[in-house]
């Protein structure tokens, strides 16, 4: 028996076993992340059913079934399994003052999903679950009772999320270009006083343009303040479960729903609308709510932008390294400081970049070009064009070596034939060797899109913010803007999830977000590698 | 591949089709390797950028002297009668003897003229009508504030007296205008005698004024301003509180100082003791030590923050001394001398402290004048004296420079470099003596409330913060990597493999903004309720697959298959699942059984560690997490290229997959997991988001893995958006940002040597 024992530990079974435990960890991890970000991220698009619970005590509970557990250290005697909890999402946050309630299991009557009760999404204290009272226009009321309220209130919730459009429209689109043009009138009369030149009749020329964008922009708050006005016409007197009532403007509602009345293809109907409501919306209560479009504008433009600064370099230093300089030494060095590079924290790129990007060359070019906004800095402070070049800089190793890898699985002989052929070594470079690399240096540039879209560290300190007043690109000329700061997707989920003050009801957000992101991520990178393997592919075909 | 062109082209036709394309593959050469070489020349310049940024902070100050002029002599004025100040620009001072004031403009050093009204206000300040024959026979400058002054007299009475510098803009050109105004005269000392010298300091509620008289008496006096009743009256009623100090010894007092809070009185006498008053109930001042400095005491200050204390003395020794209090008895605190400084040639006639740092300057009677900084226990400047001694000093409100005024009557002007005093290698990374602390400390604390606040620039904790979390997150993820990476090269059928590998790698495209917020917002609190089973997992875990791997020997090797195979690969998987699935379903029994039913208790009481729910071993596992994936990859790389004919003639001498594994395969790929290793400390190291969003970010000292630090990392992106450019906490953030470009630089370079050697030796066969 102890021979076969020494043979069993000889064999080293027991330790291979252990190997494969650890590749299952692993593996385990990795599906366990991806499950979890999806079931949470996708979960969130679901209209959920509400469910109504009486309680032991007579109160009623409203909301959606967030989950059920054992109550720590319940365990008696009677239960030995312990106790156990449901915690419910209750909404109404401005009459309870918190989104999200438990209720022991051992409390509750009864529970039932009643048709009738629905949720209102608000544009301010989240959701709303309850049933409708009245809908009254100004003092008179409009439809009384649950049933017909609902009927009243749909054209009229449609017909508010077309003025609230339009006040956008007014107050983005046509007051955002009036406040463009007065802030530019006044840059250039301090740009003339700047230099001496603010002769008396262009700068009375630009004042007068001034008064005249001012007397526009009252005539435009006028009708915003009307329109707003309009939006408070009509309002509806919903009440909670228990019966306590709250009025609310019907401008106030994003949209209702009756999860409980509707039916699988609703649903489903619904999943879609609410994905696409969140990947185009605005967000809306410091970002918890809402939708993420500028932060995926945010960081698709600085993606865009990197791309832009990062291959020339990448590509070139590539060639030389591969295709020009004598391989020695000093190409061993420069390949070690590549590789270091790519090695160096990210957060260390955000201090260089701070530090010379915005501060170094920005601070110059204010002082050389902007002087007329000074104090206040143009490009002296973070922005787009500013965090995409430190990401170019953390991203270069990649596009290098990648670009050096296709390089260096193009054939000899290709090189040799075209030389053969008489022509020059540019010429080569240019017509053969270039387009069998370029797969080579896509994956380089996909894989360096890859890492910028995750990285969050240097942007923090080179321009992101939590929220954009103004897209980097719109109607404005120059069209471009590279001195703005922008939203983006990561620092999105920081944001949201760690500086938000209530971050539990902010969560669902958070994992949508990361979903969006991972997904991004993940499929630039697999694109990556199907690149690569394409490539690898066609070499080993063409070399036969 | 051919060119075509036309030779038609009148430009080709000049220069020659050959000509322009040799032009073009010279020009495109050189493009190729001026933009090869810019790209590489900037990694170094990072490298550069960021030493550049770091290097001020270790410059040593500079000084130079501006101006000299020569104003009056002084040789019949008593030093308690005089007093300069300058404002913050440097380009206006004052000279204040006998109640008279004197503008200078710098660095010209032209007297102005007095405006009437300034005048007037002199005048009348020295001729106010209850004290005609007043004479002024003692000056104190008020702590904490920059030209506010108390005027004693020959009579008992002291006047405030305030200098401002009025600043307006016209045309965007600064002009500063100087400004006097006097304030009510009060009686000090109630028996009329006359004033020797003097503190004074003003609050909001009025000035307070310690004064001692002549014949040696200590009277303490605080006017306490109230409006007075009556709905509409709005003139202030003013009321005298009075005491008189009678402790022994008071009539040898040769200095007085007032702190800025108004809370305690500081007397140094000749003989060399220091007293020291607690005088929050003017009513009734309280004695609360007398403590021996050696010397007679010359000058004493204190600093900004009302906690440390300068005592300059005869023999010209500079200390600081700190108010201590005793955290176990409480009660009084007690003055403790913390550090000498260089001291001067002769006995210190001024003190003059900065009013933003803990800075100060001290003055001789030879005309020494030296620059100090407290924290960091460093004499910064020393500018020798000519020979006569210093009156008044003081250190500019910007502390970049310095007006002196010695008794041949010369005013001086320096010009300080000085812009980061609190930083020394030894204040950076060595123990201090922090204000309000009982010994030496590592703290690092960058920001207060205040400008009172001393900054602790101790950057040990995050260090060591950064070395915690890399040894916990590399103790997790190194066996996993690594032997999942054996498996992976040895065991596993190819065609798993090539399905398991990218599925690891895709977890390297992670976002750390994901791990991190999954780490701290859905794991943290989960640890928090499962960490019975997840501390029992670690026992169970090894000890289910042990016993499964014994039973499994005896099963048929029909359902086993081929060793290395999807069905083995499930086994794993179900092993790990089920035992983790059993033990959380038992987290409540394991906590009472093997934790007394509370973890947090046990933990508190056997080991005395407190349970943060942002740990680091929440860090742990989410750093293991990222880091994995890296390690994995180049180990499996470096283990899966041992030239396979190695493989098969050991296979073919006969030894077994398990001898050739630990025999020569693990050995010769030694280097590559050594390298692996590395590159994953590097990125352990450099990580932010998940150190950010996963601990509490506290930078404290100790390895428990159940509470938080701060990292490097973290610190920089915590502090860097506070950091005004420039400053010295912004450079200490370039100083982390370069400690971490050096320490992966050394760490990748490295492994890219060890890695190229055994590429190298690949070759070979």
């Amino acid at each position: 028996m102890s021979d076969r024992i020494k043979k069993f530990l000889s064999s080293g079974t027991l330790f291979v076993w252990f190997c494969g435990t650890a590749v299952a960890a692993s593996l385990l991890m990795v599906g366990g992340v991806l499950l979890l970000i999806m079931v949470n991220g996708l979960g969130f698009f679901w209209p959920h059913a509400l469910v109504e619970m009486t309680l032991t005590d007579g109160t009623r509970v409203l909301g959606e079934l967030k989950g059920e557990e054992v109550i720590p250290h319940s365990a008696t005697p009677e239960f030995p399994e312990g106790k156990t909890r449901v915690r419910l999402k209750v909404g109404n946050r401005d009459l309870y003052g918190l989104d999200f309630r438990w209720v022991d299991t051992e409390h509750i009557a009864s529970a039932d999903s009643p048709k009738d009760v629905a949720a209102f999404e608000r544009r301010e204290w989240g959701n709303f679950y309850g049933r409708i009272r009245e809908v009254s226009r100004g003092e008179d009321v409009v439809a009384t009772g649950n049933q017909e309220g609902w009927k009243a209130l749909q054209p009229l919730i449609e017909q508010a999320n077309d003025l609230q459009e339009e006040i956008e429209h007014l107050q983005r689109d046509v007051i955002g270009d009036i406040n463009f043009e007065i802030e530019g009138t006044r840059l250039r009369i301090r740009e003339l006083e700047l230099r001496g030149q603010d002769d008396a009749r262009e700068v009375a020329e630009l004042q007068a343009m001034t008064s005249q964008l001012e007397t526009q922009y009252h005539k435009h708050v006028e009708t915003l303040r009307a329109l707003s006005r309009q939006l408070d016409e009509y309002s509806v007197l919903l009440v909670e479960t228990n019966g306590q009532e709250k009025r609310l403007p019907v401008g106030q509602i994003v949209k209702a729903l009756r999860p409980n009345d509707m039916d699988f293809f609703e649903k489903i109907l619904r999943y879609f609308m609410n994905f696409w409501s969140v990947l185009s919306e605005e967000p809306r209560e410091a970002n918890t709510e809402g939708g993420i479009s500028p932060a995926i504008f945010g960081t698709v433009m600085m993606v865009l932008i990197m791309s832009v600064a990062v291959v020339p370099f990448g590509v070139l230093a590539a060639f030389y390294l591969r295709e020009y300089a004598k391989q020695g030494l000093i190409v061993r060095v420069i390949r070690i400081a590549v590789n270091n590079l790519a090695g160096v924290p990210s957060i260390v790129f955000g201090v260089f970049g701070l530090g010379f990007f915005v501060y170094a060359v920005g601070g110059t070019i204010d002082n050389l070009f902007y002087p007329e906004a000074l104090p206040t800095p143009t490009f002296g402070t973070g922005g787009i064009l500013w965090a995409s070049f430190t990401l170019a800089l953390l991203t270069v190793p990649v596009v290098i070596v990648s670009t050096e890898e296709g390089l260096s699985a193009v054939p000899r002989e290709y090189r040799e034939g075209s030389l053969a052929l008489g022509a020059t070594k540019f010429e080569s470079m240019l017509r053969v060797i270039l387009p069998c690399a370029l797969p080579g240096i896509l994956t380089g540039l996909i894989l360096a899109v890859a890492r910028a879209t995750g990285e969050v560290a240097p942007l923090m300190l080179t321009g992101v913010v939590k929220l954009a007043p103004a897209l980097p690109l719109d109607h404005h000329f120059p069209f471009l803007h590279f001195e703005r700061k922008f939203m983006h997707l990561g620092f999105h989920i920081f944001d949201v999830g760690f500086q938000s003050p209530n971050v539990e009801a902010a969560k669902p957000m958070v994992y949508v977000t990361t979903l969006v992101l991972v997904m991004v991520v993940i499929v630039l990178n697999l694109s990556a590698v199907a690149l690569r393997n394409y490539m690898q592919k066609k070499f080993k075909a063409s070399a036969v | 591949m051919t060119i075509t062109s036309s030779p038609s082209s009148s430009l080709l036709a000049r220069i020659g089709l050959r000509t322009l394309r040799r032009w073009l593959d010279h020009g495109a050469r050189g493009v190729i390797t001026l933009g090869g070489w810019a790209t590489i020349f900037s990694i170094f310049g990072i490298f550069a950028y960021l030493f550049i940024e770091v290097v001020p902070l270790f410059y040593t100050a500079s000084w130079s002297e501006e101006t000299a002029v020569q104003i009056d002599t002084f040789s019949e004025v008593p030093p308690q009668n005089i007093s300069v100040g300058v404002n913050e620009y440097m380009e206006l001072g004052y000279v204040l003897r006998n109640g008279d004031i004197s503008f200078y403009t710098f660095p010209d050093g032209t007297p102005i003229p007095l405006a009437p009204s300034v005048l007037s206000v002199v005048e009348r300040s020295r001729r106010m009508p209850d004290f005609e024959e007043g004479e002024i026979t003692a000056l104190a400058r008020s702590p904490g504030k920059q030209h506010v002054y108390g005027f004693g007299t020959n009579i008992g009475r002291v006047i405030p007296f305030y200098v401002t510098f009025r600043v307006t803009f016209e045309d965007d050109v600064r002009h500063t205008e100087p400004v006097v105004t006097a304030g009510e005269p009060f009686e000090a000392a109630p028996d009329g005698s006359s004033i020797a010298r003097l503190a004074y300091r003003e609050t909001d509620s009025g000035p307070i004024a310690a004064v001692l008289t002549d014949p040696g008496r200590l009277f303490l006096t605080k006017v306490q301003e109230s409006e007075a009743g009556g709905l509409f009256a709005l003139e202030t009623e003013s009321e005298l509180l009075q005491a008189e100090i009678t402790d022994d010894g008071v009539d040898a007092l040769s200095v007085l100082v007032l702190d800025d809070l108004g809370e305690t009185l500081l007397g140094g006498t000749k003989d060399g003791r220091l007293f020291y008053w607690d005088i929050r109930d003017i009513w009734s001042p309280r004695l609360m030590g007398i403590y021996s400095a050696g010397t007679s005491i010359t000058a004493l200050s204190y600093l900004i923050g009302d906690r440390s204390i300068v005592v300059g003395t005869e023999r010209g020794t500079v200390a600081v001394w700190m108010s201590v209090i005793d955290p176990d008895v409480g009660g009084d605190p007690r003055l403790e001398k913390i550090r000498d400084f260089s001291p001067h040639d002769g006995a210190v006639t001024t003190i003059s402290p900065s009013l933003r740092d803990k800075g100060f300057l001290t003055a001789d009677v030879s005309g020494g004048v030296a620059l100090h900084h407290s924290t960091s226990g460093q004499t910064l400047i020393r500018i020798p004296g000519n020979g006569s001694a210093v009156l008044a000093a003081m250190f500019a409100p910007k502390t970049d420079g310095a007006l002196v005024l010695d008794n041949s009557g010369r005013l001086i002007t320096y010009d300080v470099e000085n812009e980061h005093p609190e930083s020394t290698f030894s204040s950076l990374f060595f123990p201090v003596l922090y204000e309000g602390y009982e010994e030496p400390l590592h703290i690092w604390q960058s920001t207060g409330g205040s400008d009172e606040f001393e900054p602790k620039f101790g950057l040990w904790p995050i260090m060591f913060g950064t070395l915690k979390g890399t040894i916990y997150a590399m103790l997790l993820a190194t066996p996993l990597a690594v032997l999942g990476a054996i498996y992976t090269a040895m065991f596993m059928r190819p065609n798993v493999r090539a399905v398991v590998k990218p599925v690891v790698e895709t977890m390297a495209a992670f976002p750390t903004v994901v791990l991190g917020f999954l780490a701290g917002l859905w794991f943290a609190p989960l640890l928090e309720k499962i960490f019975p089973a997840v501390a029992a997992m670690f026992l169970l875990i090894p000890l289910a697959v042990v016993v499964i791997c014994v039973g499994w020997q005896f099963l048929p090797s029909r359902l086993k298959g081929t060793s290395g195979n999807v069905t083995e690969l499930t086994v794993f998987m179900l092993v790990l699942a089920g035992t983790t699935w059993s033990c959380l379903q038992l987290n409540p029994q394991i906590e009472s059984w093997l934790f007394d039913s509370s973890y947090k208790g046990w933990l508190q009481s056997s080991f005395g560690l407190a349970y943060d729910q942002r740990n680091a071993l929440v860090i742990a596992f989410a750093m293991g997490m990222a880091v994995i994936p890296t390690i994995f990859s180049i180990s499996e790389d470096s283990l899966s290229n041992v030239p396979p004919h190695l493989i098969a003639g050991s296979l073919a001498l006969g030894a077994t997959p398990w001898q050739t594994l630990t025999k020569l395969v693990i050995i010769s790929a030694s280097p590559g997991v050594f390298s692996a290793l590395m590159i994953g400390l590097g990125r352990v190291v450099g990580e932010t988001m998940i150190v950010l969003m996963a601990t509490g970010n506290t930078p404290v000292m100790d390895m428990n893995l159940f509470n938080g630090f701060r990292t490097l990392s973290a610190n920089i992106a915590v502090e860097m958006p506070e950091a005004p450019h420039g400053g010295t906490l912004y450079r200490l953030l370039f100083l982390a940002g370069l400690l971490l470009f050096v320490f992966t630089s050394i760490v990748n370079t490295l492994a890219e040597i060890v890695r190229q050697r055994l590429r190298a030796r690949y070759s070979q066969f």
